[in-house]
C-alpha cells in the first residue's frame, strides 16, 4: 500500500508535462479565438475596415428579446436537434447490436456504416436533394413504383413535408459516428455478464435491457451530449437543402447567426446569438444529464 | 458470443440488417451510377440506375480541369498529418485528464462544451487574424494546427473515457512488479486504448478531408487546394450542378477514407470494429 | 563558434523573412516600391479573386489573364479561384483580415454592403474615360454607392422567357418579336392555350422567389421603396402587387403554371421543360447555357424578348470588378480592369456565361462572334431595359431580401397566405430589420 502511494505521487506531477501539447495549440486557436468571439457578443462590433468597437454590456440581449425571428429560428433549432439526435441514436444503435451479433456480410456493413461519414458534406446534401425531386427524384420514383400515389410532392419545398425531410438527412449522415461509438460501447461491456444472464435463461431481450442497456449509458450520454450540441450548430446541411426554406420552416439558430454575422456584417449581434445558444444548450444538457443520475464524464 | 437464435430471429436481423445496409450504401450506388451518365441521360425524366450509354467522360473531366490529383494529395496530406498529429497530441492529455482531476480537467471540459457549443462561424474572423499573425495563412501547416484544434475536443473526450475505464489497478500492480512509467503505459494502457486511438484517428481524418470551411479563408494559392474547395467547384450558382463530373470527382473522394479504415481495420487486429477489448 | 552562431541568427532571420513572404499574401502587394508604383517597372503582382465557374468562362478568364502577364511583364496577374457560392465569406474574411486579393470578382447586390464598410476603393477617379463611356449610365448607377463607384459592371442577367419552338408552333402560336414584345397578358393567355391535359402552360422555378419578384415587379413601376421625407419606406400598392398576383394566378387560378415549379429551383425545372412536361419555362438567361448542353437532340428552344407590363425594365445586378481598398496597386488593378473590359475580351466572358455584356462595343461584338443565333440577338438586345431600381444601393435591403421578403413570397406562392398578409409582412418587416 505505501510503495502504490509512492509510485502514484510518482504519477501526480506530470499532468502539465502530459497535457502541455495540446494546450498550447488549442489555446492560441480555439480558446482565444472562442474569448474574443463572446466578448464581441457584449459589443456593437460590425463588418469594416479599421472600425472601432465599443462595449454595449447587455444592449445586444434586450435587442434580441423582442427579435422574434430569433426565437422562431431557436424554437426550429430545439426540435430540429432533439428530433435528429433521436434518430441516430435509434438507428445507430440498431445497426451497432447488429453489427455484434454472429451474421455473414458484417465486414461489408462495418465498411459501409461509414459511408454518410466518408462523404463529403457538399455531395450530402446535393445528392439528397435529387432523392427528394418532385419528378425525377429516387424517392418519389420508389414511392410511385410501389404504388404510393405522391404525386410531385416537392419534399423539401412543402411546408409540411420539408423539416421531416431535412431532419431525415441530418439522422443519416449523423449515424456512423454514433454506430461507431456505439460499438466502442458495446465492446467494452465484459463478456461474463452476458454469459452469467445467459445461464440462467435470460431472454435476448431481458439481456438488452438488464445489461447492455444500463452498461451502454456512459456512451449514450457522451454520443448523444456530443451529437445534440452538434446538430444544434450545424447548418452547412441545411443551407445548402432548402436555405432556411420555406417560408422559414427550416431556419435553424445556426443558420440565423450565421446569417446575421457573415452577410449582414452584424459581428457584435452575431455573437451575442452565439452566447445565447450555448447557454441554453449547456442548461438543456445539464437536465439531461441530471435526469441520467451520471456525469458527463 | 454464442447464443442460440430462433431462424424467425435470424431472418428479422438480416432483413435490418441489408435495409440498413442499402439505406447507408445508396449515395455510393447513385455516385457510382450518375458518374458514368453523360449530361443528357442526367436530365432523363425516368433515371435508371445502370446507365444506358455509359461514358467514362465525367472522369477526366474531372481530372483534367479541377486539379484533382493535387488537391486530393494536398487533402492525404493534411488528413493523415491531421490523424497521426491528432493521436500523439491526445493520448498523452487524456491520459493525464483521466488520471489526474484538477483544475485543468475543469478547464478541459468546459471548453470542450463551450467549444463545440458556439457557433464555430463567428470565431472565423478571429481565428483568421490569430493566424496571420503567425503567419499561418495560405499554408497547409497553417490549416493542419486548425484542424488538430478542430478534432481534439472530440478526440480528447472519447479518449478520456477509454483510460477511465482502464482499472488504475493494472497499472498499480505493474509498478509494485517494479515497471517502469514507459513499459507501463506501453504494455498496459496502450493496447486497452488501441481501439479508442482507431476511433481518433479515423475521426481526426475524416474531419480534416470534409473540411470546407476553415480551407475556404485559410487557402488562397490554387496550389494548395484541398478536395472539397475543388469538389465546391462543380456547383455552380442558383443550383446549377456538374453533376456527372462531380459525381465522379466525388465517389474518387469517397474512396479514400473507406480505405484508409480498412488500413487501419486490417492492421490494429484488435481494432474497435474488428476484435474488441476483453472485458 | 561565434561565427556559427551570428550564421544561424542570419540563416533564423532569413528563414523567417522567407516565411514571412511566403505566408503574406501577395495580393497586399509585396512589391518592394510598394505604392509608388507610378514610377517605374518594379515588378508587381496582382490578386484577380475570381468565381467564374461554367467551363467556357474560366477559360475566357485564363485567357485574358495569360494575354495581359504576357503584354505586361513587370505586373503579373494571378488568379485566386474562389467558388461562386462561397464568395461572400470568402470576401469578408479576408477584407477583415487585411489579405484581400487586389480585384475581386462579385456582383452589384453584393458590393453594396462591402462599399459600406469601407472594403473597396472608390474607382472615380480611375476608370478610363472610354471605359466610362462605353457602359450606359443606367448600369454605372447599379454599382454607385453614396456617389462612389464601388465596381466596374461586367455582365448583366435576365429573367425571360423560353419556349419549346415545337409545341408553340403546334398550337400555332407566333413568337414574339423585340418590336412587340409579348405583354404579361398574353403571356397569360398563351400560357392557357398551351396548357393541356398532360402538360402544363409555363414552369417557374421560383424556389427563391425573392430576386425574380423584385426585378420583374419593374415592369409595373413596384418599386417596393420608396423616400419619404429622407426615410426610406416599403410600400404595397397595385404597382407591387402586380407580378406576385400575376404568377399566383397561373399557378391557381388559370392553373397553366406546375405549382410543383415553384419550389424548384431554375435547373431543377429542365428535365420536365425537355420532356415536354411544361411548353414554356421562365428563369434567368443564365440558363440558355445549361440548354446547349443538355437538351435532347432535336429539341428546338428560343429564348423571347423580355415580357411588358407598363414597360420591360429590370433590375440590373451585373457582376462586377472591384479594387479593394487595402490594395497598393490600384492603378495597375484599373488597367488590368480596362483590358478586361475591352470588347473582345468581354464577350468571350459574356458568352461562356451567356449573360449580357454591359458595354456597347462588347455587345456589338458579341453579336458579331455568335451571329445572333441561338437567341444572342434577343439576348443583347435588351441592355436597354435594365436599371437601377430604388432597393439596390439600400444598406438593410439583403437583409430585408433574404429574411422578409423571401419566406413572405414563398407563403405565397405555396398558397399558404394571401396578398395583404404579404403586405403587412414586407412593411412591418423593414423596421425589423432597421431599415432606414
Amino acid at each position: 500500500m505505501e510503495r502504490t502511494r509512492v509510485s502514484m505521487r510518482h504519477v501526480q506531477h506530470s499532468p502539465m508535462l502530459l497535457l502541455l501539447p495540446a494546450l498550447v495549440p488549442v489555446i492560441a486557436f480555439s480558446v482565444l479565438p472562442l474569448a474574443e468571439g463572446i466578448y464581441l457578443g457584449f459589443t456593437d462590433a460590425k463588418a469594416g475596415l479599421s472600425v472601432d468597437l465599443a462595449p454595449t454590456f447587455f444592449d445586444n440581449y434586450i435587442r434580441l428579446l423582442s427579435n422574434d425571428l430569433f426565437w422562431q429560428s431557436f424554437q426550429i433549432g430545439i426540435i430540429w436537434a432533439v428530433t435528429t439526435t433521436f434518430l441516430q441514436y435509434a438507428l445507430g444503435l440498431s445497426l451497432a447490436l447488429l453489427l455484434e451479433q454472429r451474421l455473414h456480410f458484417l465486414w461489408l456493413a462495418r465498411t459501409l456504416a461509414l459511408v454518410p461519414w466518408a462523404t463529403p458534406p457538399v455531395i450530402v446534401a446535393i445528392m439528397w436533394k435529387l432523392v427528394y425531386q418532385p419528378d425525377i427524384g429516387l424517392l418519389n420514383q420508389s414511392l410511385r413504383g410501389v404504388g404510393i400515389p405522391v404525386g410531385e410532392l416537392n419534399w423539401l419545398a412543402d411546408f409540411n413535408t420539408a423539416f421531416p425531410a431535412v431532419i431525415v438527412v441530418g439522422a443519416w449522415a449523423g449515424m456512423a459516428q454514433t454506430t461507431v461509438a456505439l460499438v466502442a460501447g458495446l465492446k467494452g461491456i465484459p463478456v461474463e455478464l452476458h454469459e452469467a444472464a445467459a445461464s440462467d435463461g435470460a431472454t435476448a431481450w431481458q439481456r438488452f435491457t438488464h445489461i447492455t442497456w444500463p452498461q451502454l449509458r456512459p456512451v449514450t450520454d457522451a454520443i448523444v451530449s456530443l451529437n445534440f450540441i452538434w446538430n444544434f450548430n450545424s447548418f452547412g446541411l441545411v443551407y445548402v437543402l432548402t436555405e432556411g426554406g420555406p417560408g422559414g420552416k427550416t431556419m435553424v439558430p445556426a443558420l440565423f447567426a450565421y446569417n446575421e454575422g457573415f452577410k449582414y456584417g452584424h459581428f457584435g449581434y452575431a455573437a451575442a446569438m452565439g452566447n445565447v445558444m450555448v447557454i441554453v444548450v449547456l442548461i438543456l444538457l445539464y437536465v439531461y444529464l441530471r435526469r441520467g443520475r451520471r456525469g458527463v464524464e | 458470443m454464442i447464443y442460440r437464435r430462433s431462424p424467425a430471429a435470424t431472418a428479422l436481423q438480416y432483413t435490418a440488417l441489408f435495409a440498413l445496409m442499402f439505406f447507408l450504401a445508396f449515395p455510393l450506388l447513385w455516385m457510382l451510377s450518375t458518374s458514368f451518365k453523360g449530361p443528357r441521360e442526367l436530365v432523363a425524366l425516368i433515371p435508371s440506375l445502370i446507365p444506358v450509354n455509359p461514358t467514362i467522360d465525367n472522369y477526366f473531366t474531372a481530372f483534367r480541369e479541377q486539379d484533382l490529383v493535387r488537391s486530393a494529395t494536398n487533402s492525404l496530406q493534411l488528413s493523415l498529418g491531421s490523424a497521426l498529429l491528432t493521436v500523439l497530441v491526445a493520448l498523452p492529455a487524456a491520459y493525464g485528464l483521466a488520471r489526474h482531476a484538477s483544475v485543468l480537467r475543469r478547464f478541459t471540459m468546459s471548453w470542450i462544451l463551450v467549444s463545440q457549443i458556439f457557433p464555430l462561424i463567428l470565431i472565423i474572423i478571429p481565428l483568421f487574424l490569430i493566424l496571420k499573425t503567425l503567419h499561418l495563412l495560405d499554408s497547409l501547416a497553417g490549416l493542419l494546427v486548425v484542424y488538430l484544434v478542430w478534432s481534439l475536443p472530440f478526440t480528447l473526450w472519447m479518449l478520456q473515457s477509454y483510460v477511465k475505464a482502464i482499472p488504475i489497478e493494472l497499472e498499480e500492480a505493474a509498478s509494485i512488479d517494479g515497471a517502469g512509467r514507459a513499459r507501463i503505459l506501453r504494455t498496459i494502457v496502450l493496447p486497452l486504448l488501441a481501439p479508442g486511438l482507431v476511433v481518433a484517428a479515423l475521426f481526426a481524418f475524416i474531419s480534416a478531408w470534409n473540411e470546407f470551411f476553415f480551407a475556404l479563408v485559410v487557402l488562397q494559392s490554387a496550389e494548395l487546394h484541398t478536395l472539397p474547395l475543388t469538389l465546391a467547384r462543380f456547383i455552380g450558382s442558383e443550383g446549377v450542378v456538374r453533376l456527372g463530373p462531380l459525381a465522379a470527382a466525388s465517389f474518387i473522394a469517397t474512396l479514400p477514407s473507406l480505405v484508409f479504415f480498412s488500413f487501419i481495420q486490417r492492421h490494429l487486429r484488435s481494432g474497435l470494429l474488428t476484435g474488441g477489448v476483453k472485458g | 563558434m561565434n561565427k556559427r552562431f551570428r550564421a544561424s541568427i542570419a540563416m533564423l532571420v532569413v528563414a523567417a523573412l522567407a516565411a514571412a513572404c511566403g505566408a503574406t499574401s501577395p495580393g497586399t502587394g509585396a512589391s518592394p516600391a510598394g505604392s509608388a508604383a507610378a514610377t517605374v517597372a518594379a515588378p508587381i503582382t496582382l490578386q484577380f479573386a475570381s468565381f467564374a465557374w461554367q467551363k467556357a468562362t474560366v477559360d475566357a478568364h485564363n485567357k485574358i489573364v495569360a494575354d495581359w502577364n504576357a503584354k505586361n511583364p513587370n505586373i503579373t496577374v494571378k488568379i485566386v479561384t474562389v467558388d461562386v457560392n462561397s464568395v461572400h465569406d470568402k470576401l469578408l474574411t479576408t477584407f477583415q483580415g487585411g489579405t484581400a486579393a487586389d480585384i475581386v470578382h462579385d456582383e452589384s447586390a453584393d458590393i453594396g454592403g462591402f462599399a459600406g464598410q469601407g472594403f473597396l476603393a472608390d474607382l472615380s477617379s480611375l476608370i478610363p474615360g472610354d471605359l466610362k463611356a462605353d457602359i450606359p449610365q443606367g448600369i454605372w448607377d447599379t454599382v454607385t454607392f453614396n456617389k462612389k463607384i464601388a465596381g466596374v459592371p461586367t455582365i448583366l442577367q435576365t429573367y425571360s422567357v423560353f419556349v419549346n419552338k415545337k409545341m408553340l408552333a403546334d398550337a400555332k402560336v407566333e413568337l414574339p418579336t423585340a418590336a412587340s414584345p409579348w405583354t404579361w397578358d398574353k403571356f397569360a393567355q398563351v400560357a392557357k392555350q398551351l396548357t393541356t391535359t398532360d402538360r402544363y402552360g409555363v414552369g417557374w422555378g421560383l424556389k427563391s422567389p425573392a430576386a425574380t419578384v423584385m426585378s420583374m415587379s419593374l415592369n409595373f413601376n413596384g418599386n417596393f421603396f420608396y423616400n419619404e421625407g429622407g426615410k426610406n419606406v416599403v410600400k404595397f400598392g397595385t404597382a407591387e402587387q402586380q407580378v406576385l398576383k400575376r404568377i399566383y394566378d397561373l399557378a391557381y387560378t388559370d392553373k397553366s403554371l406546375s405549382p410543383t415549379t415553384l419550389g424548384q429551383s431554375g435547373p431543377d425545372i429542365l428535365p420536365g421543360f425537355f420532356a415536354g412536361k411544361y411548353a414554356m419555362i421562365v428563369g434567368g438567361n443564365y440558363v440558355a447555357q445549361q440548354m446547349v448542353e443538355q437538351a435532347p437532340a432535336g429539341f428546338d428552344w428560343a429564348m423571347l424578348p423580355l415580357l411588358k407590363g407598363d414597360s420591360q425594365a429590370q433590375s440590373a445586378n451585373p457582376q462586377t470588378l472591384s479594387i479593394a481598398a487595402q490594395s497598393k496597386n490600384p492603378k495597375e488593378a484599373m488597367q488590368f480592369i480596362a483590358f478586361y473590359m475591352q470588347s473582345q475580351n468581354l464577350a468571350s466572358v459574356a458568352i461562356g456565361d451567356w449573360l449580357i455584356p454591359v458595354s456597347t462595343s462588347a455587345g456589338k461584338a458579341v453579336t458579331t462572334i455568335t451571329g445572333g443565333k441561338n437567341s444572342w440577338d434577343v439576348n443583347v438586345a435588351s441592355t436597354p431595359s435594365l436599371r437601377l431600381a430604388p432597393f439596390q444601393t439600400l444598406d438593410a435591403y439583403p437583409q430585408w431580401k433574404s429574411q422578409i421578403a423571401q419566406p413572405a413570397f414563398q407563403q405565397y406562392f405555396a398558397n399558404k397566405i394571401d396578398l395583404a398578409t404579404v403586405g403587412t409582412q414586407l412593411t412591418e418587416g423593414w423596421t425589423k430589420v432597421g431599415g432606414k
